[in-house]
C-alpha cells in the first residue's frame, strides 16, 4: 500500500502507522455517515473496539455506545498523578493483548503527561491530540484556546466533575476535615486566588438545571464570576464512532505515546 | 472525601531534642519536621542549630531541602495533597526566613539576579514560589514577575535588571510552548549570550528544555538553587563566592 492512499495527516503519522496492519486503512479512511448513533465505518461496520475513558467523561461517552464497543472507566484521580495514570493505563491495555479488537481509543488527552510511554504490543492506538479533558467538553482545541486566552484564570467544572467532588466548595471542605478552617482557607486562597470565574460546560448528557446552582455557589464562594459554555459531542462522538482523521493520532503498535507528538513546537 | 493527607502531627520536645544526639540526627529530625509541616519544630530546630554553630548551608542543604524535596516526591506519587505540600513549602519558608539574615552577612553580594515567573496563560505558581523560597535563601536576587507572564515582559525585565538567570515555570502542557516563544525572544533580542536560561513545572522534561533550546531544566524545586549556581559557574558549596 502506498502512502499516497493515505489522507494528509503529517509527517509524523506517516512514521507511526504501521501500515501492515491492514484494516487502519479502512479506519482511516471511514466517515460518520450520519448524524444518527451508529457508527459505520467503511468496509467495516461497527469495528471491535475498546475504549479507556476516565470515570468523568463516561456519561458523554456511553451516549454513543453502539452495542460493538466495550469501554472502561478508570478512577478520575488518577489526572493528579500522571506517573500512576500512565501505569494503570499500561496494565489495562496490556490486558487486552489477549483479545481482538480492531483498535483501541484513549478517552484521554496528553493528561500532564499521563500517557507518555504508553503502547500496545498487539493493537493499534486512537488518541485525541489535545491537551486535556475540557477540550473534549467544548468539542474542539480552537474553542479551548479561545477560552483560555480570554479567561485565563477558568475553573472549569461539568457535571461529571462535579458528581466526583472536584469543586472548590468541596475541597475546602475537605482540606477543613484534614486541618482548621484557617488552614484550609489559606490553602484554598493560594490554590485559587488568580482565578476570575467558573465556566460550568454543558455537555448536553445531565439536566443543567441541576448543577446550576453548585456552579453559582461556588463562584459566590470564591467571589468570582459565573458563566455557562455550550460543550459539544463532537469529539466524545468521534472517539467512539471515528473517523478518527483530523486531530487524532493513530500510534502504531509497539510505539510509545511521546510528548512531542501533542506539541506544536 | 475524607482528605488523606492526615493532620500534622507535631514531634514531641523530647522525640526532637534527646541528649547526645549527632548533627546528622538533628538535620533528618529537622528534615521531617519540613515533611511534616511542622513549623513549630522547624523554627526551634533551626535556631538551635544557628546558635550552635553549625555551618548553615548545612542546615540548609542537609536538612531543609531535603525535606522539602521528600515531600515534592510524595506529592508526586500522590501520598500528599495540594495541602501538605504547601504547609510544607511554609515549614521551609520559616527555617530559610531564620538562616537568611545570618547568610547575608558572611554573604555581602548576591549570587546572581534571577527574573522568574509562570508562563503565559499559566496562573499556577506553588510550585515557582517555591523556587524563589530556596534561591533567595542560596543568596539569589529574585525579580518576581509573577503569573501569566508573557514574552516581551519576561525579556523586559531581564534587561532593566541586568538579570543573569531567565528562570520560566509551567503547569500545564498546553502552555509550555510560551517557553519556547520567550527563549526564541530572548535570542532575538541578542542577550542570551549573557543570559542564562532555566525552566521547570510538572509536565516539563528535560527532552523538551533541550528542543526548545533552554540552558537548563530542574526536575523539581529544591533542583533549582544547584541549577543556578551550576549555570552561572558558582562551586556548589561555595558560601563565600559571589558574582558582581
Amino acid at each position: 500500500m502506498s502512502c499516497s492512499f493515505l489522507p494528509s495527516f503529517g509527517k509524523i503519522l506517516l512514521i507511526l502507522l504501521d501500515l501492515s496492519s491492514f484494516f487502519i486503512y479502512d479506519l482511516l479512511t471511514m466517515g460518520i455517515r450520519n448524524s444518527t448513533k451508529e457508527c459505520l465505518i467503511k468496509g467495516k461496520k461497527n469495528p471491535k473496539l475498546l475504549i479507556f475513558g476516565c470515570a468523568v467523561i463516561e456519561q458523554e461517552l456511553q451516549q454513543f455506545q453502539n452495542g460493538q464497543t466495550e469501554f472502561k472507566f478508570l478512577d478520575y484521580g488518577l489526572h493528579r498523578t500522571p506517573e500512576n495514570m500512565a501505569k494503570a493505563l499500561q496494565m489495562e491495555i496490556d490486558q487486552a493483548n489477549g483479545k481482538d479488537y480492531d483498535g483501541i481509543v484513549l478517552g484521554y488527552g496528553l493528561c500532564s503527561n499521563g500517557i507518555v510511554g504508553i503502547h500496545s504490543e498487539k493493537h493499534t492506538l486512537i488518541v485525541p491530540r489535545i491537551h486535556d479533558c475540557i477540550t473534549l467538553f467544548l468539542g474542539s482545541p480552537e474553542s479551548y484556546n479561545e477560552q483560555a486566552a480570554k479567561h485565563p484564570g477558568t475553573y472549569y467544572l461539568t457535571p461529571g466533575w462535579v458528581e466526583k467532588g472536584q469543586t472548590p466548595i468541596s475541597k475546602y471542605e475537605s482540606y477543613a476535615r484534614s486541618y482548621d478552617e484557617e488552614t484550609a482557607r489559606w490553602v484554598l486562597h493560594e490554590e485559587m486566588k488568580y482565578y476570575t470565574r467558573i465556566a460550568l460546560i454543558d455537555t448536553g448528557v445531565y439536566p443543567i438545571e441541576s448543577y446550576r446552582n453548585i456552579g453559582q455557589q461556588n463562584a459566590e464562594f470564591l467571589g468570582i464570576g459565573y458563566e455557562e459554555l455550550h460543550g459539544s459531542p463532537q469529539l466524545f462522538h468521534e472517539l467512539v464512532c471515528g473517523p478518527w482523521e483530523k486531530g487524532f493520532l493513530i500510534i502504531g503498535k509497539g510505539t510509545p505515546i511521546q510528548q512531542e507528538m501533542f506539541l506544536d513546537l | 472525601m475524607i482528605h488523606p493527607g492526615g493532620k500534622t502531627i507535631p514531634l514531641k520536645p523530647d522525640q526532637l531534642e534527646p541528649r547526645g544526639q549527632t548533627v546528622e540526627m538533628m538535620l533528618e529530625r529537622l528534615s521531617q519536621a519540613v515533611v511534616l509541616r511542622d513549623c513549630k519544630t522547624v523554627s526551634r530546630l533551626t535556631e538551635k542549630m544557628v546558635k550552635e554553630g553549625l555551618d548553615l548551608f548545612e542546615i540548609l542543604n542537609h536538612g531543609l531541602i531535603p525535606g522539602m524535596l521528600e515531600a515534592s516526591e510524595r506529592f508526586r506519587k500522590g501520598e500528599f495533597f495540594i495541602p501538605e505540600l504547601l504547609m510544607s513549602s511554609r515549614a521551609l519558608k520559616i527555617g530559610i526566613g531564620i538562616l537568611r539574615p545570618f547568610i547575608q552577612e558572611i554573604r555581602k553580594d548576591v549570587l546572581g539576579k534571577v527574573v522568574i515567573g509562570t508562563v503565559k496563560f499559566d496562573l499556577h505558581d506553588i510550585g515557582k514560589n517555591l523556587v524563589i523560597i530556596l534561591l533567595e535563601g542560596n543568596g539569589f536576587e529574585i525579580i518576581d514577575l509573577g503569573v501569566d507572564v508573557p514574552p516581551e515582559k519576561f525579556i523586559k525585565e531581564v534587561e532593566k535588571n541586568g538579570a543573569q538567570i531567565l528562570a520560566m515555570s509551567s503547569l500545564l502542557t498546553s502552555t509550555m510552548s510560551w517557553m519556547k516563544f520567550t527563549i526564541e525572544l530572548l535570542q532575538a533580542s541578542g542577550m542570551h549570550q549573557r543570559v542564562k536560561t532555566m525552566v521547570g513545572g510538572a509536565p516539563v522534561t528535560p527532552i523538551f528544555a533541550k528542543n526548545i533550546g533552554a540552558d537548563a531544566y530542574c526536575r523539581e524545586a529544591t533542583s533549582a538553587p544547584s541549577v543556578a549556581k551550576k549555570l552561572l559557574e558558582i562551586e556548589a558549596n561555595a558560601a563565600r563566592t559571589f558574582v558582581k
